[in-house]
């Protein structure tokens, strides 16, 4: 059994890490001591670096490079035994793959001057959980607490990942995208085979006026069934993520570049004028939910908008939440509808007479502003134009998962 | 078949498992100058991409048997330049970024248009059969010139100065011109493996970046957003991009 020295609680290492160091009061010849002190403040910049870590991202990557950067050795490879994986930094001529399964499996600890390799195997109380090889000029005493660190921060990922109520809910998930995305096979297919037959009739230019008219006619009515089929299967996806919305760090200029760009097509004859009071306005919010809203807002404005004018999306951030608008010219809306327009299958006459849609966009947006604490308002008239707005905290609210 | 010029036929090899796709495809494919072979399953593409040649492979994500991406990654180790194109549905983020990271050249998302297929078809061979090109060469797209061998960029012959890691972002877009480059590929490429994951990083440069070459960063016409996917450079610039209206 090797010697294996447990790294103290997280308040405390720093300290005992640092005494360990510098702390001998007769003096050794002075490099070691320079050596010791420096080995010491390198591992403690190890354990600030790795407890900033992410706890639900695999650590392995990191560690490795973390581990080759400060203690500035020529290369790091690490075994994680429960995922069977191996990271590296730094360069490796052969795989070390089976030399740290080796260590991992037969506990084979040692340090070799003559190939500068340290090895080490991963312990979590007796169990061991992976191994660690370090190339370069590492005192062993150091590597077997780089070892130690590393084994923490991989005890504390898979405590994050096996807590068994997130994985269950994560599993329900999966099962409805799985079926979702089966289901939006079963659709497109046949919309790709309707679409490339009537477009393959046009192309061959050799239509009379009618038949042109009537393949037209077959054209525009599958682009509006394939975006009804977006749309229902965006709502059947909204209810299934509907239980858990996951909070995460959302900057708001990639958001919505990212909005804008999935609805160039539709954004064809009006121009968009993007206003974000700060370059780095950001909120904690379930970003798919967002995504969800604004998509509709937006799409919203490119079917409703007169042509050429502009649809403007602006955000900004009040005291404790994040402002979205998106204001078109289009419609107006009367004031009966500012509520009832945010309902399922409610279409104003406004607008019912202009453009296809099934009435259940807005109602997304709703739910999806709802879910996480958020809400939504409309104010239209003649002069001013019309103007969606959505509120949304900057810190998530109620039950919502972070 | 019409094939009016004397251009070789582009050979595809289509592999989709439902057949209505295949047929559907095949026709307008066959009119417009190509010599299309189909595939059913994954498996039988692997078998026949070792027996003939193709230009490039249309491939669908979604089938039975070993499935799209296996498929992708096992035909990339057999035929490491050979341009694959995935068929995806809409609401496939995820999958598209897969794909792309696995290999793909580009994908095509159902129902997509038969016009869009064969452009992308088309630049997909196209970068397939230009010569591979010289890491010095200068490179020009539209306003933008860049020397690689004096790390100088410039617009409409006016200089620009941009900082290390801008230059090497917009480098590594223009040497993939036409491609949608994903971010963690892009951030593999100019600050290493170990920070794939910082897209919020990456954006804040791009956005930099975009406000020294774009005339309106808002409204960008050479580094372009794939929605949640990555970044594109154009290929070439396209003044007005109006998608062709139907008779009306």
């Amino acid at each position: 059994m090797m010697n294996f020295r447990r790294v103290l609680p997280a308040g405390r290492r720093r300290e005992t890490l640092a005494q360990g160091g510098a702390s001998a009061p007769t003096a050794p010849p002075a490099p070691a001591v320079a050596q010791s002190q420096l080995d010491a403040e390198r591992l403690c910049r190890l354990i600030h670096e790795t407890t900033k870590l992410d706890p639900h991202r695999k650590p392995g990557h990191q560690l490795a490079f973390l581990v080759r950067s400060i203690f500035q050795v020529e290369s790091v490879a690490i075994f994680d035994a429960d995922l069977h994986e191996v990271y590296q930094s730094g360069e490796w001529f052969d795989d070390p793959q089976n030399m740290l399964q080796n260590i991992s499996t037969f506990e084979t600890v040692s340090d070799d001057p003559e190939t500068g390799l340290s090895r080490r195997v991963l312990h979590m109380g007796l169990l061991s959980i992976g191994a660690l090889v370090i190339r370069g000029e590492t005192r062993g005493q150091i590597a077997t607490a780089i070892a130690s660190v590393v084994a923490i921060t991989f005890d504390r990922y898979h405590s994050f990942a096996n807590e068994s109520r997130t994985e269950i809910a994560r599993q329900t998930e999966q099962l409805r995208t799985t079926v979702l995305d089966s289901l939006a096979h079963a659709y497109k297919t046949p919309l790709t085979v309707i679409r490339a037959a009537s477009e393959g009739l046009s192309a061959r230019g050799s239509l009379s006026l009618e038949q042109a008219e009537l393949v037209a006619q077959i054209e525009e009515q599958t682009a509006l069934l394939n975006r009804l089929t977006t749309s229902l299967l965006r709502t059947a996806r909204l209810q299934a993520s509907e239980m858990i919305p996951h909070a995460e760090k959302v900057e708001v200029a990639s958001l919505v570049e990212d909005v804008v760009a999935s609805l160039r097509d539709q954004l064809a004859k009006v121009s968009v004028r993007v206003e974000i009071a700060r370059d780095d306005l950001s909120l904690r919010c379930d970003r798919g939910l967002l995504v969800a809203l604004l998509t509709q807002y937006v799409d919203n404005a490119a079917k409703y908008g007169a042509p050429g004018t502009a649809a403007t999306i602006h955000a900004e951030d009040g005291d404790s939440e994040v402002i979205f608008s998106v204001h078109s010219k289009g419609p107006v809306i009367p004031p009966a509808d500012f509520e009832r327009i945010f309902d399922r299958y409610y279409r104003s006459s406004a607008s019912s007479n202009k453009a296809p849609g099934t009435g259940i966009g807005l109602s997304i947006a709703k739910r999806a502003a709802q879910a996480q604490g958020g809400h939504v308002w409309v104010t239209s008239d003649l002069q001013k134009g019309t103007t969606f707005y959505a509120s949304l905290p900057i810190t998530p609210q109620g039950g919502i998962r972070t | 078949m019409t094939a009016s010029s004397s251009i070789p036929a582009i050979r595809v090899l289509l592999v989709d498992d439902e057949p209505a796709i295949r047929r559907a495809l095949r026709t307008p494919l066959n009119e417009m100058g190509f010599q299309t072979t189909e595939a059913v399953r994954g498996e039988d593409a692997l078998h026949l991409v070792q027996t003939q040649t193709f230009d490039v492979v249309l491939l669908d994500v979604n089938m039975p048997g070993i499935g799209g991406m296996k498929t992708l990654v096992r035909l990339r180790a057999l035929a490491p330049r050979l341009p694959i194109l995935m068929l995806t549905v809409v609401d496939g983020e995820e999958e598209k970024v897969e794909a792309l990271e696995n290999g793909a050249d580009d994908y095509i998302t159902k129902p997509f248009s038969i016009r869009e297929c064969v452009a992308r078809l088309r630049s997909a061979v196209r970068r397939a059969q230009t010569p591979e090109r010289n890491e010095d060469a200068p490179i020009a797209i539209g306003e933008i010139q860049v020397l690689p061998t004096r790390r100088a960029v410039s617009k409409a012959g006016q200089s620009i100065h941009l900082t290390r890691k801008q230059y090497d972002i917009l480098y590594y877009l223009m040497t993939h011109a036409g491609r949608a480059v994903t971010y963690g590929k892009l951030l593999t490429a100019v600050w290493g493996p170990d920070y794939r994951q910082e897209v919020d990083y990456l954006r804040t440069f791009v956005r930099q970046l975009r406000k020294k070459i774009e005339d309106d960063p808002s409204d960008p016409k050479y580094l372009l957003t794939d929605a949640y996917v990555g970044y594109r450079f154009a290929e070439q610039l396209v003044e007005n991009d109006v998608p062709d209206a139907p008779a009306s």
